[in-house]
Parts: C-alpha cells; structure tokens; sequence
C-alpha cells in the first residue's frame, strides 16, 4: 500500500472510532463508496483494507463485509471472512448475514458448520425457503452440484410441499445441462401458473440438439397440464407453431380461467410474420373469445379472422367472420371490421363481384373510415387488373388523381401496351405510392420500359399481363417470343423471361433460363442486361453445384464489366462461390 | 526464411520492383504499359482488408513489391502485369497506374517526409495453432486470412510438440489458454457440448503425448512456442493467448491450474514462484487465485467477465513512428485510421506496469492504465501480442453469428492483423536503431 493510502486509511479509521453516530454513518458510506471505487480499479487490496476499516465502526455492516466477500479471493484470504462474519451475526441475525455466512462457509469448505448453520437458521423460520436456496446456490456456485441438488431435496422435504424449491432445482439442472432434468423441474414449479413465463423463458435457451428431449419429457403419459402448456409455449418458440397448438389446444377443456390465460400467453407469442404462426395466433383468440364476455369476445372474433386471412386460412377466417356477423350484441366497430375482412377474403378468393358487392355496402357504412375504404377499393382494382378486367379497373379508379390511383392507372396502361402513357403515369406517381414492394415493383418495370424506345406494344403488354396473372410459365413463353422479335428493349425482356424461368426452377425451366441468360450476355452489348444476365447465369450454376463454372462466370463479369451496378453483387457470389463467406 | 532485418534504402534496390513480369501465375498474359500499380491503402481504397492479399501473391508468385511506409495509409507499389490487374479487379481491389515519373515523384515524397520504402521479397509460410475443434469463423487471424486470401495451415499441441513450427515463418495463436483452464468457461458454459468436446479433445491429445496433466501440455507446447521464436520464428497472438502464454512460461515449476484442470489446486505461493525472465512480455503480475473469478491474472486492464473489476471500452490510438528509423513498427502500425474503437476480449488489453523493459508499444488509449498493441524481440524472433478478440465484434460472444468482413472491408482493427502477416515478408537489412 502507498503511504498516501496508509495515511487515509488511518484518518478513516480515527475519524470512524471518534465520530458522532450520525457522523459515523455518513463516514461509512463514504469509505464503502470509495472501497468500491479502488475494487473496481483491480486495486483489491487497498479496497480490502477500506471495507475492514469499516467494521471497526459497524461490526455488521452488510456492505463492507459483502465488498470482503468479493475481494479477499482473489487475495487469497477468504479465511479472514469467517470470524467478521460470526462477529456480525452476534450484533444482526438478518437473513442477508445468515445468507453470507453459508457461502463463506460453503467455500471454506467447511460443510458440516454449513449444513448445521442452514438448519438451525430453517428450524427458525419454519416454511421460509430462503436457507436451502442460499445453501444450493453456494453450492452450486463451487461447482458441487451434486451436494446442492440434495440440499433442495433436504429442503423440499423440510418444507413439506412438493413444489418447494422447484425453481432452485430447475436452475440446477439447466446449469448442469441436464435439460429435461430441468424441464420436469420447472413444469413442477408452473403448477402455480404465475411461474409458467419463468418457466418458458428458461427452458426456451435448452440447444436445439436437446429440444425433442425437452418436449418428450413435458409430454409423457401422464404428464401435467402445466408441463404440457410449457411444451407448447416452447414448439411456438422453437418454430413447430402448429404442433405447439396441438398441444396447447388438448389442455383446454375444461375451460378454467388458467385455459384462458394459457390461450392469451399463447396468443401473445405467436408474433411472427409467417403463415403457420399468424394461423395459430387467429386459432388461440378464436379459441379465447369463447371465454370472453360479449363486446371483448366479438372484438376478439375480429382480430381471430384477421390473424387467420393473413395466414391465408379463410375456411377459418369465415367461421369467425359468420359468428360476428350473427352477433346481434357485437359492437358495431367490430362488425364493420368484420365486413371489411370478408372484402379481404372475398379479393383473396378471386370472388371479386362479390368483393364489390361487399365494398358497395361499406361505402355506405359512416362507421367504415375514409382510408379503409379506399384501401379495399385499391385492393379491388388492382385485382381486376391481375383478373384482366381493364375497364373495369379503369372505371373504378375513375377521376381520382391520388398517386396510388396514377400508380394503378400505369400498370392498366402497361397491360394495354401503352407503354409511353405507362412510364409517364409510373414517373408521375413517384415512389410513395403504396408499398414498398409496388414501389420496387414500378421502379423494376420502369427500368425495362426505358431500354424500349416505342411508345407502343400491346404484344409485350399481353406477356406481361400473363405475368401479373400469376402464369409464370406462360410469361416465359410469352416474353421470349415478344423479346426475339423487338429491336430495342430486346435483351431486357429476355433477362426479365430468363429470370423468371430460374425462379420457377426445375430442369426444364432451368435450361430455359439458362438458354436465355446465355443469350442475352452474347447479344445484349454494353447495356445493363448482359452483366446482369451473367449474374443470374452463375447463380443457377451455383445451385446446380457447379461452382468452377460458376465462377469462371463470375470472374467474367467482373473484368468485362467493371462499371457494371451488379458487380459488388457477383464479388459477394464470387466469395460465396470459393467458400469464403461465413456461414451464421 | 526468418526475422529480417532491413536493407539499403530504396535508392539501392532501384527499380526492382517496377516491371517486374508475374508471370509466375499467368504465363500468357502480356505487361501493360504503365511500368507500376499503386494499391492505395487511404480512403480511395474500395477493399483494404484484400489489398493484403493482392500485395501477397505478388510475391508468392516470386515478384517483387514495396511497401510504401506512411504513404497514402500504407501503399504497396507493385509491378504492373494483367495478372495482378485481373486479381485486384476480381477481389474490388482499387489499383492506379502509375508510370515511371510518377514513381519518382513518389520517391521524392517518401525521401522528404516520415515514410520510407520497405522491398517485400518472399511470402511467409502461415500456421496458425488452433485446436481441430474450433470453428474456422471463431477466430479473427483466420477469418482475415481467409477474406485476404492468404494460405495458411492449421497445426495443434501434437504438432507442435514434435517441432513441427519448423517449418513455418510466421505463427498466429488462436486464443488459447496456455494455463491449461479452459478459459474458466466452466463458469458460464457447464454442461454446453462444444466445451465438452473441448475438454475431451485435450485430454486425448494429453495422453496421446504421455503428459501428466492439460496444463502440463500446454506449458510444453508455451516452451516450444518460445523455442521457435528464439530460433527466428515471428508469433502474432492475440486475446486470451497473449497473456496465457507468458502465464505458462513463467510457471514451468509452479501449479498455477485449478484443480478441475489437474486435480490439484493453485499452488497459493504460485505468485512468489514465478519466473518472468521466461516470458515474451510481461513481468511482475499476480495469477488470479480464484478459480471462480473468470480471470488470469492481473495482466488485462479490462478484465470482462470478472464482475466489478470490468472496465469499459474506449479506443486506442496508434504510434506514430519514424519509418526510416523504426520501420518494424512502423509496418505493424500502418493504417488509415489512427484511432480505433476498442473491442473486448477474455484478455482485451494489457496493464502498462507489467510489460517488460524493451517491450515496445504500438498503441494505447490515452489516459488508461493499459496498452492494446505492443511488440518486442526474443533471440532471432520476434513477437507481436494485440488484445481482444474480434475487432469489428467488440462484445463478442461465444455463440455469435460470425463476422462476415465482405461487410468490414475498410476494417481498421483487421488491417492491423494483415501488417503482421506482410511484415515477415520484409527484406532484411542492418537495423539502424
């Protein structure tokens, strides 16, 4: 120690031993804080020395003796703790110091003085699981987990309920990585359904090569409704949400009001985008409505059928939207959002009269808003304009100069073969309407009209409705027949027929593509086309496990077109091709 | 090839490098016009990280290049070929022609300011020690390498203890924990199967050599480790490795193990009985004798996961040296960043009162007690120890997706690591300090 700290040290301890009480207190604080600001400076000796000047004041302050208990280790003087310690525990009995006196004992090693200190502390307070916890934990914090795992047995019997220090048991085993060991733990403690989350949140951290054993030993013959709601809960997680449903749904009848919180935990979870998710999230509050008084229950209904059209299961959906739709108590909001979702279902369908029809009657709702109605009708129209029904679309959108209008407007023009009215309506509508996904969808198409220099072709126009109806193979054929015989715009349309060719894979699918790709790099010049072909070139080759020729490609196109915007794109396949990206 | 020192100024090797043919790896492509390429290594540079390994295969394939020290970050003046045009393009390497009087202009910089011209005439041969467990991406040297596409090959305790560094002129550690300890990692990961394994992989390469004990092994393969250096060998390590290593050098006849390493505890005098005259770097520290407290030794100033001890990450500033007295470092420290985010690792950085008298620092954070970077010799070798363990990860946990450096190109922290594999290939001459 440097004499400076010797000298402060030295005032600390005349000012403690002289000091007034409330004087004293204040002082204490003040060399605590400062003993923790020299630990964490690694200077543990020094703060040592400011803890222990401390007790010379207060013999049980629990902060100078807990700063000890982390800085004599490392001094190698643990053993010094132990004598504070019964000092303290003669001026305060509390539970803290009591805690502080197992561990210090546990990692003496002194285990009799331990398991002796932990009974007489327990036979005190009887029912307070608090000793055994510190005990196993103190324990287990010296990798002596077999000793701690028969101090929660010694406690659970002590204590007389066989859900006692499941908890403990259940943080054992997981530290020890015996997961279903832990599983059967926690499902143990979830019998009181406040530890279900806990429980959850726990095992969900189980590798995944111990999933199946987690779930199984949740599942066996005979198993709990807790355990079995933790499984559930868990495959949610573990992304298996329809067996998850499975398992939760078997755990309903009869229907307590823990069913009903399960069904809500489960609900709630259920958030992610993918269909299978959003259908057991729509099935969990169809469920939960039926425990739910009138107007929640009918609003519950409505965001069920949501859930469920955007998973894409309508037969489901519907079952919800005709109990809404006979609930004569069911507040009109609901209702009205029970309407808008059978115009959902009814343009998801392809019943699109029926969807207009449906969309009639809510323009004249006033409990429908502005914007809802115009989305459906957005969503109408670009329907008739996948259906092919231009004029109709046309009509629809009528005078209306929004630019998700002009955006509609433009693909009807393109579809006709209008290609100069098209770009100019696309230009117009800018990129904010719509989505993201239409922006990019009008910016691609954009970029193909631009390489066409008529303003007129109602033979692309048709391929490319073929397309936006979904036929992708007839949009293959149709565009490499419409491509072979353009002037300009040529190679853009091939790459545009080749591309979806690849998408659509399979052999000859894929030869198609491969064809085209190879066609556009011979003929498509300095244009953005042919790099772009060469691209998607090597990465069917890829897939294919062809990567010599794949980067023989690859390596092509970088030097061949350095000003290309594909290029970072093909350096990245490049370094996927040779091996060099890591995996996550 | 070994340690080099450094010869001549570039007035005596002329214009070697320039219009040097390459080729060695393209045999039917024709020289161009220009007689030189300049990788710039400041922010015109598109890919920093893959510079290093253009400048390398030009020696590999036996030509010649330059290090620019100091110039333009650290520029590599190579012969211009369509070989090396074709590489630099195919990996987004930025290359500018430079004909023969703007060559001299730019040895008329260098001779007028802080910078120098370092020939580099032979790729070093690269292993790197790494367990066989280990996944390639959990390791920084080896990622950089592989992104650089530089070649190295792996060798491990078994290896190494039958003198097989021999053979190699440049030797990264993967982190290692030389004490034999298994990172302490027992205290979080129990139970985790990679640990297993771990455990199970050394223990069979133990009895495989007929050692007493895991940390027993790694004190012999620390020896030869240290053994290699003095014989001319270059070791770059970085991490738990840095301080572990020279933990084991000093304990040759001290147990400085918990006994779940070797049955026996920690020799609670170990402190008194160390031998640091041993070491690489360090001196004087004391061995963490708590086999809960997930520390070495008092030799990290940032100590991560020893609770209240942890300190927070600033940045570290590097040296700037005189490339025509200092042009060792001088090469370790080429950047186009001086200062630099700090990262984290099981041994971040190092306490500056336990390095060695002759220790040379490359980088620190200014006001800290510790140092990041720091260098030095042993016999003909020489040694370079860098804290942390990922530069573009600072918090890096086990069980973190990897780093992908195609998202990391101007890498600042992953530059530093390529300069210590380039540095062997310096030419040797006198050293002038």
């Amino acid at each position: 120690m440097r004499r400076s700290e010797r000298v402060r040290l030295t005032v600390v301890l005349t000012v403690l031993a002289t000091a007034a009480p409330t004087a004293r207190v204040r002082l204490a604080a003040q060399a605590i804080s400062q003993g923790f600001e020299l630990e964490r400076q690694g200077r543990v000796e020094q703060a040592a020395a400011m803890y222990e000047s401390v007790l010379h004041g207060d013999a049980a302050s629990l902060p100078a003796l807990l700063g000890l208990e982390r800085v004599l280790p490392p001094l190698g003087r643990l053993g010094e703790l132990l004598p504070l310690v019964q000092r303290a525990l003669l001026v305060d009995s509390g539970p803290q110091l009591r805690a502080l006196a197992v561990r210090t004992l546990t990692a003496l090693e002194e285990s009799d003085s331990a398991a002796a200190l932990v009974r007489r502390w327990a036979a005190g307070r009887p029912g307070d699981p608090a000793p055994w916890r510190e005990w196993a934990i103190a324990l287990e914090d010296h990798q002596r987990f077999d000793e701690a795992r028969n101090a929660l047995m010694e406690g659970r019997h002590a204590l007389g309920t066989p859900t006692a220090l499941a908890i403990e048991q259940g943080e054992l085993e997981q530290r020890v990585g015996d997961w279903p060991a832990a599983a059967l733990a926690w499902a143990t403690a979830a019998t009181d359904a406040q530890h279900l989350p806990n429980a959850v949140s726990q095992l969900e951290d189980a590798p995944v090569d111990q999933h199946d054993r987690v779930i199984h030993a949740l599942t066996v013959p005979g198993a709990s409704i807790a355990a079995r709601r933790i499984a559930a809960e868990l495959l949610l997680g573990w992304e298996q949400p329809d067996r998850g449903w499975e398992m939760l749904a078997a755990t309903l009848d009869p229907p307590t009001p823990e069913a009903g919180l399960a069904l809500r935990r489960f609900a709630e979870q259920a958030t992610g985008s993918a269909a299978a998710v959003r259908r057991v999230r729509g099935l969990a509050l169809a469920r939960l409505a039926d425990y739910l008084p009138a107007p929640l229950a009918a609003r519950m209904r409505a965001e069920a059928a949501r859930a469920l059209l955007d998973a894409g299961d309508r037969t489901a959906a519907r079952a919800e939207l005709a109990k809404l739709a006979g609930d004569s108590a069911a507040p009109a909001e609901a209702k009205s959002l029970a309407q808008s979702a059978l115009v959902d279902a009814a343009l998801a369908d392809g019943q699109l009269d029926s969807a207009a029809s449906g969309l009639a009657r809510l323009e004249a709702d006033p409990r429908t808003s502005s914007e809802e109605r115009q989305r459906l009708r957005y969503g109408l129209v670009a329907a008739w304009i996948r259906a092919g029904r231009l004029d109709r679309a046309e009509d629809a959108l009528g005078p209306d100069s929004s630019v998700e209008a002009l955006a509609l407007h433009g693909w009807v023009q393109l579809y006709r073969g209008e290609l100069k009215e098209a770009t100019d309506a696309f230009r117009t509508a800018g990129p904010y309407a719509g989505d993201r996904e239409a922006a990019t969808a009008r910016t691609t198409m954009l970029a193909l009209l631009e390489q066409i220099d008529t303003d007129r072709n109602p033979e692309l126009g048709a391929a490319l409705l073929v397309l936006a109806r979904r036929d992708s193979s007839g949009a293959v054929t149709a565009l490499r027949r419409v491509g072979e015989h353009m002037g300009s715009g040529r190679p853009d349309v091939l790459l545009l027929a080749g591309r979806i060719a690849a998408r659509l894979g399979g052999g000859s699918q894929e030869g198609t593509a491969l064809d085209l790709f190879s066609e556009v790099v011979r003929s498509g010049g300095a244009g953005a086309a042919a790099p772009a072909a060469e691209l998607e070139w090597a990465r069917i080759l890829l897939r294919q496990a062809k990567a010599a020729d794949a980067v023989a490609h690859l390596e092509h196109l970088i030097l061949t077109y350095p000003a290309s915007a594909v290029v970072p794109e093909a350096r990245r396949e490049l370094e996927r091709a040779k091996g060099s990206i890591p995996r996550s | 090839m070994r340690r080099r020192d450094f010869v001549g100024t570039i007035g005596r090797i002329g214009g070697s490098a320039v219009g040097m043919d390459l080729l060695g790896f393209h045999p039917t492509i024709r020289p161009s016009d220009n007689p030189s390429l300049l990788i710039p290594m400041d922010d015109a540079q598109s890919d920093h990280l893959k510079a290093y390994g253009v400048a390398y295969r030009v020696i590999q394939a036996g030509g010649k290049a330059e290090w620019l020290l100091n110039y333009r970050g650290g520029s590599f003046l190579l012969p211009d070929a369509q070989s090396i045009r074709r590489d630099a393009a195919l990996n987004g390497v930025t290359v500018e022609a430079v004909d023969d009087g703007q060559v001299s202009a730019v040895r008329g910089e260098i001779a007028g300011t802080n910078a120098d011209a370092v020939p580099l005439e032979k790729a070093p041969k690269v292993a790197v020690y790494v367990p066989p467990n280990a996944q390639p991406w959990d390791d920084a040297v080896t990622m950089a390498l592989q992104y650089a596409g530089i070649p190295f090959e792996k060798l491990w305790d078994p290896e190494v203890l039958a003198d097989g560094l021999r053979t190699y002129d440049w030797l990264h550690l993967h982190h290692e924990d030389f004490t034999g300890q298994y990172s302490k990692f027992f205290l979080i990961y129990t139970g985790q199967p990679w640990l297993s394994e771990m455990v199970r992989f050394n223990d069979a390469a133990r009895r495989q050599l007929g050692l007493a004990s895991v940390p027993d092994m790694k004190k012999a393969v620390a020896r030869a480790i240290r053994a290699y250096v003095d014989r001319g060998g270059f070791l770059f390590a970085m991490c738990t490795a840095t301080e572990t290593i020279d933990l084991a050098l000093a304990a040759h006849d001290v147990d400085i193990a918990a006994s779940f390493a070797d049955g026996t505890p920690m020799d609670p005098a170990a402190d008194a009985k160390l031998d640091w005259s041993q070491t690489f770097a360090f001196t004087g520290a004391h061995v963490e004798p708590d086999p809960q407290v997930a520390s070495f030794s008092d030799i990290d100033g940032h100590q991560v996961n020893a609770g209240p001890r942890r300190q927070p990450l600033g940045a570290f500033k590097l040296f700037n040296f005189s490339a025509k007295i200092d042009p060792v470092p001088t090469m370790l420290v080429q950047n186009h960043r001086d200062v630099i985010p700090d990262f984290y690792g099981l041994t971040t950085s190092f306490l500056r009162e336990r390095l060695k008298p002759g220790v040379s620092v490359l980088a620190d954070e200014e006001g800290a007690p510790w140092v990041k970077y720091i260098h030095g010799d042993l016999g003909k070798g020489t040694w370079t120890f860098f804290g942390g363990h990922d530069p573009e990860d600072p918090q890096h946990q086990i069980g973190d997706p990897p780093t992908d450096l195609s998202l990391h190109p101007h890498s600042p922290g992953y530059r530093l690591i390529l300069n210590n594999v380039l540095f062997p290939a310096a030419k040797k001459r006198e050293l002038k300090t």
